[in-house]
């Protein structure tokens, strides 16, 4: 199994823990000088750790690639500084701004970050890029751009299932967690996905979308 | 002064029926389970027709149990949905005949719903973040707004069915989770098998297929259980961390028939102290489908003002747990 160590080798964590996730330990520090972010994979203590170390390895250096392509794909995300595979660490840019869950409303400038957010998401889609985890924790509001944050889960695919189920995840997040704005941040969004990506691509993602949640467990889709 | 409220469950092999008091006393949780042949699941109408002859016995005893007599209950309160539909059936039918005879309100109550307010009310959990595992769910479940909301769940096969399909390939009889369990207790030989978290949700039907296929590849039912339950639960343990680390609640709660699995209950228990999070595990006596959790939720349904006529007292199969207002929870 890897020694989980922080990059240079040193067990001294790299600064200061500001978010434990369900994958990855986000500290705030600074690298060559210049504040940084460190996201560390862990070993997940309840998960056998043959399980473990392959699935952090492979995250970690799927992210990496994944940010770079995300970048030109035109999207905005953390300037990646660092790759450190034995220490399952990247250490990036630290982007300050406001997370949009803290920014979802009955507002406008709402309504006008979700088409932004949709335009970003047909981006990656374009790219073979799905995300896998929009959820509005992981989209940072700086100044008025978006910035696109944990590609731990992104992965690379055309397909339209892939899409869909992308975008399913934002509307699980907003009706679990912004129940009361969910529709009108979920229209705004689809929105600007479809500016992006083109009336009829939006449309057979929507559509897969509803063929997704009819799979669901007792779902009844409107 | 308390009311007491019955309560029946039938939504799948189980036929249960319950009494509490409002002040959350349960006072009797009496049950038949219908078991099908080894190496088979659930059938439908066999299991209605095995809650058909023993509904008038089950109930019978529950009520002389709690000690309550007929006329001191308040309501009767019956699992509407979702579940299978000739199961279902068999409640409805008992609770409108026990609710139209002693003349008092007819409450519906959801099973998922019941699952987790039986548990808060056993674990004290208030405001949790809950997972829900059993033969008919897979879900993480916070509240919000006036509904239990689902932040992830399966997208295929319930963690459940997961474990009753790899057991009964290996020649079981279903429900097959405990034997499951007892065999991986006796291996630590991990043999891989594909991890699929997508997002907030789970997939298992890859997994089974993999498993199905070591085992028929002659590698022992003790290792390819390990290696199905380290798996499975780590990528429920995993989604449940994201939804806990998502909402920042500071509790947890894990309810359904798979709660009581012994291995599942330490990740999630390791998981919640990663968070500073109460791990709430619901007694696993009360983890499986029980008339405790109609009773319990009807009872607090109830007291809301929660009622349907008996000419309404229908059933439906699918009924999805955030199309559920909870006005008691405001």
């Amino acid at each position: 199994m890897t020694q989980s160590t922080y990059p240079g080798g040193t067990e001294k964590p790299p600064g200061s823990l500001i978010y434990r996730g369900a994958e990855a330990d986000i500290l705030q520090g600074t690298w060559v000088g210049r504040p940084a972010i460190f996201k560390v994979r862990k070993p997940l203590p309840y998960r056998l750790p043959e399980l473990d170390s392959g699935i952090r390895r492979q995250r970690t250096a799927h992210e990496a690639t994944i940010m770079h392509s995300a970048r030109k794909a035109g999207v905005q995300v953390p300037w990646l500084y660092r790759v450190d595979m034995p220490g399952t660490t990247l250490v990036m840019e630290h982007v300050y701004g406001e997370r949009l869950k803290e920014r979802v409303g009955d507002s406008a400038e709402s309504s006008r970050l979700f088409r932004a957010l949709g335009q970003d998401v047909a981006r990656l889609h374009a790219a073979g890029i799905t995300h896998g985890d929009i959820t509005t924790a992981n989209v940072i509001v700086r100044r008025k751009e978006l910035v696109l944050i944990d590609f731990g889960l992104a992965s690379r695919s055309s397909r339209l299932e892939d899409r869909a189920v992308d975008l399913r995840l934002i509307k699980e997040t907003l009706v679990g967690a912004h129940a009361r704005v969910a529709t009108r941040a979920f229209e705004a969004l689809l929105e600007g996905y479809s500016v992006e990506a083109g009336g009829r691509e939006a449309e057979a993602a929507v559509t897969q979308l509803r063929s997704i949640e009819r799979r669901g467990r007792y779902a009844r889709v409107t | 002064m308390s009311t007491y409220i019955l309560g029946v469950e039938s939504t799948a092999h189980t036929f249960s029926v319950s009494v509490v008091s409002s002040d959350g006393r349960i006072l009797s949780n009496e049950k038949s389970i219908y078991k099908p042949a080894a190496g088979r699941g659930i059938h439908p109408f066999e299991a209605s027709q095995h809650h058909l002859a023993l509904a008038g016995t089950v109930l019978e005893r529950a009520i002389r149990e709690s000690g309550v007599g007929e006329e001191d209950l308040s309501a009767v309160a019956y699992a509407m949905g979702p579940g299978l539909g000739p199961c279902l059936r068999v409640g409805a039918v008992v609770a409108r005949t026990l609710a139209s005879s002693l003349a008092v309100p007819l409450v519906p109550v959801n099973h998922a719903v019941g699952h987790i307010e039986l548990g808060c009310l056993l674990t004290g959990a208030r405001d949790p973040v809950v997972l829900l595992v059993s033969g008919g769910h897979t879900m993480v479940i916070a509240y919000s707004g006036g509904r239990w909301r689902i932040l992830g769940e399966g997208l295929d096969l319930t963690l459940g069915q997961l474990l009753d399909q790899f057991g009964r390939h290996a020649g079981l009889a279903s429900p097959c989770g405990a034997a499951v369990e007892a065999a991986a207790s006796k291996s630590s030989s991990y043999h891989r098998l594909p991890y699929s978290v997508k997002g907030n949700d789970v997939s298992f039907s890859g997994l089974l297929t993999a498993a199905k296929e070591k085992l028929d590849a002659g590698v022992s039912f003790e290792s390819v259980s390990f290696s199905i339950q380290e798996t499975a639960f780590a990528m429920v343990t995993e989604v449940t961390e994201r939804a806990l680390a998502f909402t920042g609640k500071s509790e947890l709660m894990v309810v359904g028939g798979v709660a009581a699995n012994a291995r599942l209950a330490g990740m999630m228990t390791t998981m919640a102290a990663r968070h500073s999070a109460r791990a709430n595990l619901a007694p696993v006596s009360y983890s499986g489908d029980c008339g405790a959790q109609i009773a319990w939720t009807g009872s607090l349904a109830f007291a809301s003002g929660v009622q349907v006529p008996v000419s309404d007292a229908d059933v439906r199969q699918s009924w999805r747990l955030d199309t559920v207002d909870i006005p008691w929870r405001n």
